[in-house]
C-alpha cells in the first residue's frame, strides 16, 4: 500500500534511535514497578522449597509430573475451546448491532451489558448457572416441565468440561463483543459499495474484504480470550470445586490452601502459565504477521 | 484489492461521514435479529434466575426483603462509591500511561510492540494473588534508591494515599489487557499514522494532535477500556481484600460468605448499578453515533 | 519478742491473702504473682488503646458469631478493627503473615486464626503468650510455650434443607441412599479446604476407620460417588436454599448458623452423625511481626474471657473453655440447650492429622476426583 512519503516523515527518521525509546519510558517504568518486580520477587520463589532454600526440584516436578501435565493440557482446552467459541459468537453479536442493520438503540445497551458481564465471574457467576442450568435450575426445569427434556437423565451435566466451558462464555463474549465492536465500525460502508459496484456478492465482500481486514483483530481478540479464561480461577473453583483440575486451581491449592501448602511448586506452575502465554502470544505474532501483510 | 489511502481521500471520507449514515445496512437483518435474540437469551438467563432466586427470601411469597436487608447496611453504599471513584482513577490513569504509548508504538517504534503486547498479556497469567503478595513485600518498606541513603519517608503501605496509590496501580495492572487492546484495536481502526500526518501538514504540534485528533477518534475504543476497567475496579476482591482498602468486592464477600439470598440479591442488585452507571458515562461522553472530534 | 509478733502477723496476712486471691478462681499460681496480674490487665488495656487498632483476617461474621465479638471488642475498648480478607482459609492467614514481615501497615495481620495442624507448623511466624485464662485451657489443645492455643471446636455434621429432602440422613451411611442422588455437597475441595478435609477424615470414622486410619474415609467418599450422589461443586448456604445441593456437609457451627439465617425460609435441619463424630478444634494465634501486639493480646484476652468464649458459644460454637464454663455454672440455660449433643465425638492429635491429611490429598484424585463429574 503507498505511502504517501511528506517530507516530514523523513526528518523525523533522522533523529537519534535511543530518545524514540523515551516515549515509551512511563509504560515501561510503571509495568517495572508494578508487574514485573512484584511478579519477579515472587517467581523467585520458584525455585526455592519450603525451607526456604534454593533448588530445581518446584521446576523439576512441574515438567514431570503427570498431574500436572494433565492439568496445563485441561486448561489449554477449555481457553482454546472458550476463546475460539467466545470469538465466534461474539464476534457474530458485535456484528448484528454494528453493521447488521439492528435499530441503532441497541447497541449502546448491548455494550454497557457487555462491560458488565465480561467482569461477572466467580461464585456470583457459578451461582447463576446452577440457577439456570443445575439440577434444580430454571431453565432444567422448564424444559422437564413444557417439553418433557430432562437433561439431567439425557447425559447433561453442568459441573463438568461442557458446562464450565459454558460459564466460561458468559464473560468470553462480552469481552469480544466490547473488543469487536469499535473494529467493526472500522468497516467503512464505502468499501461495501465499492465492492458492490465491481459485482461482489454479500458473501464475496465478507470473504475478500472484510473478514481480511478484521482478521488481526479478531485473532488478536481470540488471544485475549485465551489469556482471559487460562487464568481464570474463582469461577472453575466455585462451579466445580477440584474435580476439573485446571493448573489454576492447583496454584491455588499450593498457595493458599489449608492443607498442600508448598507455595514454591505453586510460583514455578505460574511461571509455566507465563511460558505458554509467551508461546502463544508468539504463535498470534506470527499469524498476525501474515495478516497484516497487506495492511499498512 | 488495493485500498486508496491518501489522506486527501481519508479526508473525504470523513466528509461523507458527518452526513446522516449511508447505507450500508440494507442486507435484511434476520441473521442479525436471530444472533442478537440468541446472544441476549443467553446472557439475560442467568440473571434473571439470579433476581428470581433473591426474592424468595420470605416463604412462599415473592417480596424484597433481600435487598432490604441488604442494602440496610451503610457500609454497602460507602465501599460501593468508595470502589466507583477508585474505579475513575484508575480509567484516567490507565488512559493517560497507555494512550501515548500505544501511539507512540504505532508510529515510531514498532519494534517495541511484542514486547508491550506480551507485557499486557502478563496481568492474565500472573494470579492477582502473586501480585498483591508482590506489591506488599515490595513496598511495605520505605522506597529508596540503591546504594545511597535516599529514601521516602514512610513505605507506600504505611499511609493511608500510599496504600491508595498502591491499589490504583494493581487495578491499571489488571485493566491492563483490556486497556491496550481495545486501543489499539482502536487506533489500527482509525488510522493514526495517516491522521497524524494530515494533521502535521496542517501545522499541528504534538499536543495538539493528541488531544484534538487522536484522542477524540478514539472515542469509542476509549469507552470499551473504559467500561472493562470499571467492571473490574468494583467487582475486585483479592487486591482490595490483602491491601485493607474498604472497597466493594470484600464487603460482597464478607456478606455472601454465610447468607443465602442476600448475595443473590446484592449480586443483582450491584449489575444493575453497574449496568446504569456505564449507560451514564456512555451518555455523557456522546454515545456511538459520533465519531466527530471535540470542537 | 517483737520480731516473732511480726513474724507471726506476716504469716496470719499472707495465708489470708493467699485464700482470697485463690477463692477469685485464678490459676494455682502463687500468690505473689496474683496481684500484679490485674494492675498488668490494666497496663494492656492502656497500651493496646495506645495503638489503636488490631488487624484480624479471615474472619467471616457469621462464622462462631465473630460479628458480635469483634463489636463487642469495638466498644469495650475503643479500638479499631481493621479486617481483612474475610473469605481467606488458613492458608491465606499464614501467607499473610509471611508477606507482611516488614510492614507496620494495616495490611499486616497481627493475630490469626487457623486449622489445628496449622498451629506448631508454623510455631515461628508467632509469639507466645498466654492468657490469664491459660490453666482452663485443655493441655492437648494448647503448645505448652504459648505459641498457639485451641479457641473452639465444631463436630462434622449435615445441614438439610428439609423443604427439599424430607428424609433427612441420619448418620454417614445413609448418604449412599439412591434418596440423594445429587444432592450432597462437601463445603470445600479436598485437596485444598481444612473443612472438606476433615470430612473426608470425619467418615472414616463410621466406615471401620479410626484417627489413625482414614482411608475408609476415601473409600467411603468413591461409594457416594458412585452411587451418583456427590455433586463436586463447592456448597454454600446459597446453594442449600436453592435446593441444588440440599444435603451439605459441615461443620456444626456453620450449619446452625445457617438455619438461623434461613429463618424458616427454607426449612433446614442439623443432624449430627450417629456414629463418626468428629471433632475440629481450630487455634488463635498472634504474629510474630504483629504491628499492634498489645491490641492482640487484649484480643485473646477478650476472646478467652468468659464473655468471649459465651459469644463463640452463641455462634454454635464449643469454646474451648467449655468444661471450665459449666463446671463454674456460667453458662446459660438457653444457650447450652441451643448446642446440639455431640457426646462421643474425637479429636485427632497434630500426628494423626498430618497423616491423615497427606493420605487424603493424595488419594482423592484416584479414588473420587476425577469422576465426578460423570454424575448422571
Amino acid at each position: 500500500m503507498a505511502e504517501t512519503a511528506l517530507p516530514s516523515l523523513k526528518v523525523k527518521r533522522s533523529k537519534p534511535d535511543w530518545r524514540v525509546w523515551l516515549g515509551v519510558l512511563p509504560f515501561f517504568l510503571f509495568a517495572l514497578l508494578f508487574l514485573i518486580l512484584p511478579s519477579l520477587k515472587l517467581f523467585v520463589g520458584s525455585f526455592t522449597n519450603d525451607k526456604g532454600q534454593l533448588t530445581l526440584n518446584n521446576i523439576l516436578q512441574l515438567i514431570t509430573q503427570q498431574s500436572i501435565l494433565d492439568s496445563y493440557w485441561l486448561s489449554i482446552k477449555i481457553s482454546a475451546v472458550t476463546a475460539i467459541g467466545g470469538g465466534l459468537i461474539g464476534f457474530l453479536l458485535a456484528y448484528s448491532v454494528t453493521v447488521g442493520g439492528l435499530p441503532k438503540i441497541l447497541r449502546p445497551i448491548l455494550i454497557t451489558f457487555s462491560g458488565v458481564a465480561s467482569n461477572f465471574a466467580g461464585v456470583p457467576l457459578a451461582f447463576a448457572f446452577v440457577a439456570t442450568l443445575g439440577r434444580t435450575g430454571f431453565i432444567t426445569y422448564l424444559l422437564s416441565h413444557f417439553l418433557n427434556l430432562k437433561i439431567y437423565d439425557a447425559g447433561f451435566n453442568l459441573y463438568s468440561f461442557l458446562g464450565l466451558s459454558l460459564t466460561y462464555m458468559y464473560f468470553q463474549f462480552p469481552l469480544m463483543i466490547l473488543i469487536m465492536a469499535p473494529a467493526l465500525d472500522g468497516l467503512k460502508p464505502e468499501w461495501r459499495e465499492a465492492a458492490e459496484n465491481l459485482g461482489a456478492t454479500g458473501t464475496q465482500y465478507w470473504l475478500r474484504v472484510a473478514l481480511p481486514i478484521l482478521l488481526p483483530t479478531i485473532l488478536g481478540t481470540m488471544i485475549l480470550l485465551f489469556g482471559n479464561a487460562f487464568g481464570a480461577y474463582a469461577t472453575a473453583y466455585a462451579l466445580t470445586g477440584g474435580a476439573l483440575p485446571i493448573i489454576t486451581i492447583q496454584i491455588g491449592a499450593q498457595i493458599r490452601g489449608d492443607v498442600l501448602h508448598n507455595p514454591g511448586l505453586g510460583y514455578a506452575m505460574a511461571l509455566g502459565m507465563v511460558v505458554i502465554m509467551g508461546i502463544s502470544l508468539l504463535g498470534y505474532s506470527l499469524l498476525q504477521g501474515r495478516t497484516e501483510r497487506w495492511l499498512k | 484489492m488495493n485500498l486508496p489511502f491518501g489522506w486527501l481521500q481519508f479526508a473525504q471520507n470523513r466528509f461523507k461521514r458527518q452526513q446522516k449514515p449511508p447505507d450500508g445496512r440494507r442486507k435484511t437483518p434476520f441473521w442479525s435479529w436471530v444472533w442478537f435474540i440468541g446472544g441476549t437469551l443467553y446472557l439475560a438467563l442467568p440473571l434473571l434466575a439470579t433476581f428470581s432466586f433473591s426474592l424468595q427470601m420470605k416463604r412462599d411469597t415473592i417480596s424484597l426483603q433481600a435487598y432490604k436487608s441488604a442494602f440496610a447496611d451503610p457500609a454497602f453504599i460507602n465501599s460501593f462509591l468508595f470502589s466507583i471513584g477508585l474505579a475513575t482513577v484508575t480509567i484516567i490513569a490507565s488512559i493517560a500511561l497507555i494512550v501515548p504509548t500505544a501511539y507512540w508504538i504505532r508510529l515510531r517504534l514498532p519494534q517495541a510492540r511484542r514486547t508491550v503486547e506480551f507485557i499486557t498479556l502478563l496481568p492474565f497469567v500472573i494470579p492477582a494473588i502473586i501480585l498483591v503478595f508482590g506489591l506488599i513485600r515490595i513496598y511495605s518498606q520505605p522506597l529508596s534508591i540503591p546504594f545511597t541513603s535516599l529514601s521516602m519517608g514512610q513505605s507506600l503501605t504505611n499511609s493511608k494515599y500510599g496504600t491508595l496509590i498502591l491499589i490504583v496501580a494493581g487495578y491499571m495492572v489488571l485493566g491492563l489487557p483490556y486497556m491496550y487492546r481495545s486501543i489499539d484495536t482502536g487506533m489500527r481502526t482509525v488510522d493514526v499514522r495517516t491522521l497524524t500526518e494530515a494533521a502535521q501538514s496542517l501545522g499541528a504540534n504534538w499536543y495538539t494532535i493528541m488531544t484534538r485528533v487522536i484522542l477524540p477518534n478514539l472515542r469509542t475504543a476509549l469507552l470499551s477500556g473504559a467500561l472493562l476497567t470499571f467492571a473490574i475496579v468494583v467487582g475486585e476482591v483479592v487486591l482490595a481484600s490483602y491491601l485493607g482498602v474498604a472497597a466493594f468486592g470484600p464487603y460482597l464477600f464478607l456478606l455472601g460468605q454465610h447468607r443465602a439470598f442476600e448475595p443473590a440479591a446484592l449480586t443483582f442488585a450491584t449489575f444493575l448499578l453497574t449496568w446504569i452507571a456505564m449507560g451514564i458515562i456512555q451518555l455523557v461522553t456522546g454515545g456511538q453515533g459520533q465519531t466527530t472530534g471535540a470542537h | 519478742m517483737r520480731t516473732n509478733k511480726f513474724g507471726i502477723q506476716l504469716v496470719v496476712s499472707l495465708v489470708v491473702l493467699a485464700t482470697i486471691l485463690s477463692a477469685c478462681g485464678a490459676p494455682a499460681a502463687p500468690a505473689a504473682t496474683q496481684a500484679p496480674a490485674v494492675s498488668a490487665m490494666d497496663q494492656l488495656v492502656a497500651d493496646a488503646k495506645k495503638e489503636g487498632m488490631l488487624t484480624t483476617i479471615a474472619l467471616p461474621h457469621d462464622w462462631c458469631n465473630y460479628g458480635e465479638a469483634i463489636q463487642a471488642f469495638k466498644d469495650k475498648y475503643g479500638i479499631q478493627v481493621n479486617e481483612l480478607n474475610p473469605d481467606g482459609g488458613s492458608g491465606d492467614e499464614i501467607e499473610a503473615i509471611k508477606a507482611n514481615m516488614n510492614n507496620t501497615g494495616p495490611q499486616a495481620p497481627d493475630v490469626v486464626d487457623v486449622g489445628y495442624s496449622f498451629g506448631e507448623a508454623n510455631k515461628d511466624l508467632f509469639q507466645p503468650y498466654k492468657v490469664s485464662t491459660w490453666a482452663t485451657i485443655p493441655d492437648s489443645a494448647k503448645s505448652p510455650d504459648g505459641y498457639w492455643y485451641g479457641d473452639y471446636y465444631g463436630v462434622m455434621s449435615f445441614l438439610v434443607n428439609t423443604d427439599i429432602q424430607p428424609k433427612v440422613p441420619q448418620d454417614w451411611g445413609d448418604l449412599t441412599d439412591p434418596a440423594y442422588k445429587g444432592q450432597v455437597a462437601l463445603s470445600g475441595d479436598p485437596r485444598v479446604s481444612n473443612q472438606a478435609i476433615q470430612a473426608v477424615y470425619a467418615s472414616a470414622l463410621a466406615n471401620g476407620g479410626s484417627l489413625d486410619n482414614a482411608q475408609p474415609g476415601l473409600d467411603f467418599f468413591a461409594k457416594v460417588n458412585q452411587a451418583g450422589n456427590l455433586v463436586p461443586v463447592i456448597s454454600n448456604n446459597g446453594l442449600v436454599a436453592k435446593g441444588e445441593t440440599p444435603v451439605r456437609i459441615t461443620w456444626d457451627y456453620n450449619g446452625l448458623a445457617a438455619i438461623d439465617s434461613f429463618n424458616g425460609n427454607p426449612k433446614a435441619v442439623l443432624v449430627v452423625p450417629k456414629t463418626g463424630r468428629f471433632g475440629g478444634v481450630y487455634v488463635q494465634a498472634i504474629s510474630k511481626y504483629a504491628p499492634h501486639p498489645n491490641a492482640a493480646k487484649l484480643w485473646m484476652e477478650y476472646l478467652y474471657s468468659d464473655e468471649g468464649q459465651l459469644t463463640w458459644m452463641k455462634g454454635y460454637c464449643h469454646p474451648i473453655r467449655e468444661a471450665d464454663l459449666r463446671a463454674r455454672s456460667v453458662v446459660p440455660a438457653d444457650l447450652a440447650a441451643k448446642l446440639p449433643d455431640v457426646t462421643g465425638a474425637v479429636f485427632p492429635t497434630d500426628a494423626q492429622m498430618s497423616a491423615a491429611k497427606d493420605l487424603i490429598i493424595k488419594d482423592w484424585d484416584s479414588a473420587v476426583g476425577a469422576d465426578v463429574k460423570a454424575a448422571p
